[in-house]
């Protein structure tokens, strides 16, 4: 399932270089961080431990392992097909659950605080797209069902 | 100019609405041709949905694209999360045209179509880029000669790079050249690109993301710049409210934290309370009173000049 996720060629030049570690602010201020041991696990095939463990949220997707990587690849996507293999077994922050909750109920991650805008003179926020953001939510989900049942009467 | 819808996001509306004033009395002041669209939806953050569903991520995104590309507008947004996610998936749909239909194919059922037509851009590259530096020195009346600033970039206002394309991603320059042209001095300091690390407040790592503002803090204080300035969301809530909350726990840095268009209004000759700056956690009142004492004593020696000129002194 991994596989899926990642390019196991560029992660294999990765665990050998590992330029990005110096330039990575978790790596530098994170006692304990260090995706170098992430990969090797998921080359290794043992990377089901990380999956519970609290580093992989810790990756700040800031880019700056991308941007450094002569493969333009870095510390960052190993970290991502992390937290998504969590996520998928509901492993994952009870706040990632909770924004991820408050996203497909509304569409946002916040409503506009109308009392404080009131007071700072601020004009009436413009309509959300929550209506249609669920009705194409619902569409998405359709639309994922009838592939994993047709993927299914494939198999 | 071309006209542009602005994308406030969904931090900026809900938790910082003097963010957003300050943002639109600098707009309505220039004079540029903005707009608001009806519809958008968050953008949506990256963190926490698209390490759910990358699919949905990308479908959402799409849609609130596809608003300004019907429109025909650009799109600014005073939020680098905001941008970063956009145009991160404006470039995925580019590169992959199966996938650019199939997320059509889903959105003509309710109406709307992405081209990726429009063209996407955070505030501060905007400002530096298509406003321009003729046009800000002409709207300005006063100057920060004399005033330190720690720029503090945000990594997604130029990052990635390949989505974004507007300032180089590892040494950026466009904020420090608006902080030049409005006269205030950019420090240079040692973690001045380093991550804000706010993410690891949305993950239940609060310690953590507090250990993450100290590092910046600490440097900042130990330099004693006059304020940071930032154009970004969640770089304001780590380094305003963190701040705040470690400096009541007894840890004090006295950073104050501006918003980039707090400054340039400020220059421009909009009052403290017009941009809401009483409303940060940080007292800016010491910046302000610094600025005033530097911009009177500039007066006097102004006058004093144009006095001396008067009875024929050779100056």
């Amino acid at each position: 399932m991994i596989e899926e996720h990642l390019d196991f060629n560029l992660l294999r030049k990765c665990a050998d270089c590992g330029a990005c570690y110096n330039v990575c602010p978790s790596c530098l201020y994170i006692e304990g961080y260090d995706p170098r041991a992430v990969i090797k696990d998921i080359l290794e095939g043992g990377f089901e431990r990380w999956l519970h463990s609290e580093h992989i949220w810790q990756c700040l997707e800031c880019h700056q392992c991308l941007e450094l990587c002569f493969q333009h690849y870095g510390f960052e996507n190993a970290m991502t097909t992390m937290r998504l293999l969590a996520t998928k077994k509901g492993i994952h922050p009870a706040q990632v659950k909770r924004g991820w909750d408050m996203f497909i109920k509304t569409g946002r991650l916040g409503e506009p605080a109308m009392g404080q805008r009131k007071r700072l003179g601020l004009p009436e926020p413009r309509p959300s797209g929550k209506e249609e953001f669920l009705r194409l939510l619902a569409i998405y989900r359709e639309r994922k069902a009838q592939e994993k049942k047709g993927g299914e009467a494939e198999r | 100019m071309k006209e542009f819808a602005v994308f406030w996001g969904c931090t900026i509306p809900a938790r910082f609405p003097f963010i957003e004033k300050s943002v639109r009395v600098v707009l309505e002041r220039m004079g540029l041709p903005w707009t608001e669209c009806d519809g958008f939806t968050c953008c949506p953050e990256k963190s926490l949905i698209n390490n759910i569903d990358h699919g949905l991520w990308v479908l959402t995104g799409a849609r609130n694209i596809a608003i300004v590309d019907e429109q025909g507008l650009d799109l600014v947004s005073p939020c680098t999360g905001c941008i970063s996610n956009l145009a991160t998936i404006k470039g995925e749909l580019h590169v992959d045209h199966r996938k650019k239909e199939e997320v059509n194919s889903m959105l003509k059922e309710v109406g709307r179509r992405f081209t990726g037509s429009a063209g996407l851009n955070h505030l501060v590259p905007f400002f530096h880029d298509k406003v321009g530096a003729f046009r800000i020195k002409g709207a300005t009346k006063r100057d920060f000669r004399g005033m330190r600033f720690a720029i503090h970039y945000g990594c997604h206002m130029m990052r990635p790079y390949h989505a974004l394309k507007n300032d180089d991603p590892l040494e950026p320059k466009k904020f420090d050249a608006l902080i030049g042209w409005l006269g205030g001095e950019s420090v240079n300091y040692m973690t001045k690109l380093t991550c804000c690390g706010q993410g690891l407040d949305r993950v239940d790592q609060h310690p953590t993301a507090l250990q993450m503002a100290r590092v910046k803090l600490r440097e900042l204080n130990s330099l004693g710049v006059d304020a940071m300035v930032l154009c970004c969301p969640s770089c304001f809530l780590q380094f305003d409210n963190n701040q705040f909350l470690m400096e009541k726990d007894g840890e004090s840095f006295g950073i104050p934290v501006l918003y980039f268009t707090d400054l340039l209004g400020l220059a421009m000759g909009c009052s403290p309370e017009e941009l809401g700056l009483g409303q940060h956690r940080i007292s800016v009142d010491g910046f302000l009173e610094k600025w005033e004492r530097l911009n009177a004593a500039r007066d006097t020696e102004k006058r004093l000049e144009e006095e001396l000129k008067e009875e024929g002194a050779f100056i």
